[in-house]
């Protein structure tokens, strides 16, 4: 019942396969496993992973990752397992699938709310920019304006130049676009007529043998 | 309570040893160099510190005088006892006691002497008071000698005592001097006491092991007893005494049949009969000694009367003799027994034992095979024990379809079982590690959670809003952001560090950069707004008209008298913006003030940047006189 078994490397939390990594057992035997020599550097020059930012234990630390939740409890390591029932493994295995949907569900919501924070921040700045800073790219008294603060709209025809540039863009794809299939077009009718030939040569050759 | 070891203690060197000791490691272990021109501070320190490792040496080393010699209120009272018999309580505790004082004096006098030494302005001063300190503390310690040379001897006397465990079994021996309690000893036991014909030859407990019944046994042998009152005993018998007051343990009290000691019968028997009182408790055997001299059956009536009533109130008497050995073994047995007895008794009058610990059963665990068997035997059928058929027999039976099944003997619930594969590893995950009894459940409470958080809105992602105006905003600021940046990258570029850094006005701007730049911000400019801006235009205004006529004529004058190529349109650089007299005068102290903290601290200047020679030749060239020519 216990032949294989996915570790997780005591650097960086991550899987470690069959056949994959090293275990290092020290005097007081503890086993310490790294699934890549990164990670086994890391350690024997005594970084701390809780310090190393693109491991697990950092992220969990820091609360970038979801670090406590009722889904991530079903995961646990027991000391005993009781004996084989077909039964009771099926369910646990279609078990296991919808916890592991929720629990991603449940570890992305987690980071997007976390980021979510940034993108109102930004959403303010940019607020507040407009508001203090919009003489840099506007006069007071201007006459071809691009952003009415009365109104708070971008005047009519303001970019003009960068929707030109974007059709402009636009334009320059939808042409290549074109050529390529006017290209491939030819290519193939190009084809087309070299196979007849060739077979109208064979015919004649035959034809005359 | 502590473990003393009584031949584990540190030796207690003599006062003058002592100080000797400590203030020779004080020279070895502190610095020694020092001289007078040091800062002070580190004068004080190096003397304080001196100080203080002479007063923490004499503490350690007293403290560890004080803790392990052992304290009598911690010792058996049997090792308390003797211990006062051997060396006088009073004297010992008073002994400790002043080492105790000594102790905090020593450190009293350090305390002082580095408040003192923080005062010490010269080397002389701080070295006075160092000796002064170390003075006063070895004063201290001289004065201890005799405290010290007692307690050495304690330590010597206490090494050697018989280490006996007042808690095992053992006999004591006791009687007159010289009834043959040593040879007893001797005999008994692989000891080797002395014995000899004078009284008082043993004059301190010794301890002998021997064993009966598979277990060991202590002998102790004490120095003889006389007979009088309690007061009246001296050093030695109260050894005797205490052994008997505090070790449960049998008593073989020894009479000397023969008189040989000394005595006569009726004078031991009454020695007996006045230390009666010791023996209360303990199991007690009279060993009637020197049985090949005189026979207990020749004694005279007297003495044979006071024998017969000792043995009438229950204390055995025994013949024995040491030099022919007979009875010695039947003495043995009889106390030995007698104590086995008395313990065993005390032990099961303590605990409860053999009495039920609750009233759950726990019956013997017999497996169902062997009751069934017992079973039909009983009956009278005899099952024959069928012997398993081996895997290897299979094997050759089966031949070459024979498959190794390590499954197939496997306690399932179904058979069908037997052959599945077992799923381990799934995505990542390890499935044996989902394996729940009540995964169900849990999965059930999950997925509400997960319902009610949905309801709940938890999973709805805030969408900005993606009005008009939010994206107007949006892009204005991306605008704005670009318009930062490249003017960071200018003021950057400006700030370079190759060359020197033009001030602004340095640079030209046109007219047209101008119009350009008001345009970029939305504002149409024609040429009449950036008109006044040429230069073309004078700068130099002056306010005087008349001045000024003259002044353009004075021009006029000059410029006719200087080279062509100088433009009219750029006046000197020490008039443009020059109003007037008065300014064009500040003007040119100003520019005479802004040099002079320069030139005097003779700095180097915007003129002196260049190296005209990079190499000069006498510097990279040529060899040495004297020495190497490594580097240059």
């Amino acid at each position: 019942r216990l032949a294989m078994r996915l570790q997780k490397c005591w650097f960086c939390s991550s899987n470690i396969y069959p056949g994959h990594g090293i275990c290092f057992v020290r005097n007081d035997s503890t086993e310490f496993r790294f699934c890549r020599s990164k990670c086994h550097k890391a350690f024997k020059k005594k970084r701390n992973p809780r310090k190393t930012r693109w491991t697990k234990a950092y992220r969990m630390a820091r609360n970038k990752d979801l670090s406590q939740d009722l889904s991530l409890t079903f995961e646990a390591r027991r000391s005993t397992l009781p004996k084989y029932n077909r039964e009771a493994l099926t369910q646990t295995v279609e078990a296991m699938r919808k916890i592991v949907q929720v629990r991603q569900k449940r570890q992305a919501s987690h980071i997007l709310k976390r980021l979510a924070k940034g993108t109102e921040m930004r959403r303010l700045a940019d607020v507040r920019s407009v508001e203090q800073e919009l003489h840099l790219v506007q006069a007071p008294h201007a006459t071809r304006k691009i952003y009415d603060p009365d109104t708070k709209r971008l005047v009519a025809g303001a970019d003009a130049a960068a929707a030109a540039a974007k059709q402009q863009r636009l334009d320059k794809r939808a042409t290549a676009k074109a050529a390529a299939e006017a290209r491939a077009k030819r290519a193939k009718l190009r084809a087309k007529t070299n196979a007849a030939l060739t077979l109208d040569a064979e015919a004649m050759e035959t034809e005359d043998a | 309570m502590v473990q003393y070891n009584f031949k584990q203690i540190t030796v207690v060197p003599t006062a003058k040893d002592f100080v000797d000791i400590v203030l020779s490691k004080t020279q070895r272990k502190t610095p020694t160099v020092i001289h007078r021109h040091y800062q002070i501070s580190r004068i004080r320190q190096f003397y304080t510190r001196k100080v203080k490792f002479t007063q923490q040496t004499f503490y350690d080393k007293l403290t560890a005088i004080v803790t392990e010699f052992p304290r009598l209120e911690e010792l058996h009272p049997f090792y308390a006892d003797l211990i006062n018999a051997l060396y006088d309580r009073d004297h010992y505790k008073l002994a400790l006691g002043q080492i105790n004082t000594a102790r905090h004096l020593v450190a009293r006098v350090g305390q002082d002497y580095s408040r003192l030494l923080k005062y010490g302005d010269s080397l002389y001063r701080c070295k006075q008071l160092k000796r002064a300190a170390l003075g006063r503390m070895a004063t201290i310690m001289r004065g201890q000698s005799s405290t010290l040379a007692y307690l050495e001897q304690v330590r010597q006397h206490l090494s050697r005592l018989p280490s006996i465990n007042p808690t095992g079994r053992s006999l004591i021996l006791c009687g007159f001097p010289n009834v043959g309690k040593s040879s007893f000893l001797n005999k008994m036991t692989r000891a080797d006491v002395e014995v000899q014909p004078y009284p008082f030859t043993t004059r301190s407990l010794y301890v002998g092991h021997m064993d009966h019944e598979y277990l060991r046994w202590q002998v102790i042998d004490t120095p003889g007893i006389l007979d009088h009152p309690l007061e009246d005993r001296n050093n030695i018998e109260m050894l005797a005494i205490t052994a008997l007051a505090h070790l449960r343990a049998a008593v073989l009290f020894f009479l000397d049949l023969s008189g040989q000691c000394g005595y006569t019968v009726p004078q031991q028997v009454h020695l007996f009969n006045s230390i009666r009182p010791l023996f209360a408790n303990k199991p007690l055997v009279v060993c009637a000694n020197k049985a090949d001299v005189l026979k207990i059956a020749e004694l005279d009536e007297e003495s044979r009367a006071l024998l017969d009533g000792l043995q009438s109130e229950g204390v055995p008497v025994m013949e024995m003799s040491n030099l022919t050995e007979e009875g010695l073994i039947r003495v043995k047995n009889e106390a030995c027994d007698l104590l086995l007895k008395q313990r065993v008794e005390a032990k099961l009058a303590g605990k409860k034992i053999g009495e039920p610990r609750d009233d759950k059963p726990r019956p013997p665990m017999i497996p169902e095979a062997v009751t069934r068997k017992r079973q039909l035997a009983a009956q009278g059928i005899e099952v024959e024990k069928k012997p398993r058929k081996l895997e290897r027999e299979i094997e050759l039976e089966m031949g070459h379809d024979y498959v190794l099944d390590l499954q197939k003997n496997w306690l399932l619930e179904k058979e069908e079982w037997k052959q599945d594969a077992i799923p381990e590893i799934w995505e990542g995950h390890n499935i044996q590690d989902f394996i729940d009894p009540d995964i169900l459940e849990r999965l059930r409470q999950l997925e509400r959670e997960e319902d009610a958080r949905a309801g709940a809105g938890y999973y709805d992602i805030d969408q900005p809003e993606s009005d008009d105006e939010m994206q107007a905003i949006r892009h204005t600021a991306r605008l704005i952001r670009e318009k930062k940046a490249l003017r960071k990258l200018e003021s950057r570029e400006r700030k370079g560090v190759k060359g020197a850094k033009m001030p602004r006005t340095g640079k030209k701007m046109s007219t047209d950069d101008v119009e350009e730049g008001m345009e970029e911000l939305g504002v149409d400019v024609d040429a009449d707004a950036t008109a006044h801006m040429s230069a073309g235009r004078s700068r130099s205004r002056l306010r005087d008209r008349s001045a000024q006529r003259r002044r353009d004529a004075d021009v006029a004058a000059d410029e006719e008298r200087r080279s062509r190529s100088r433009s009219r349109s750029r006046p000197p650089r020490s008039e443009s913006g020059v109003r007037d007299a008065a300014m064009a005068g500040k003007a040119r102290l100003m520019a005479k003030q802004s040099q002079r903290k320069n030139n005097q601290l003779a700095r180097k200047g915007e003129a002196d940047r260049h190296v005209f020679i990079a190499k000069p030749k006498h510097l990279f060239s040529g060899k040495r006189g004297i020495g190497k020519t490594d580097r240059r």
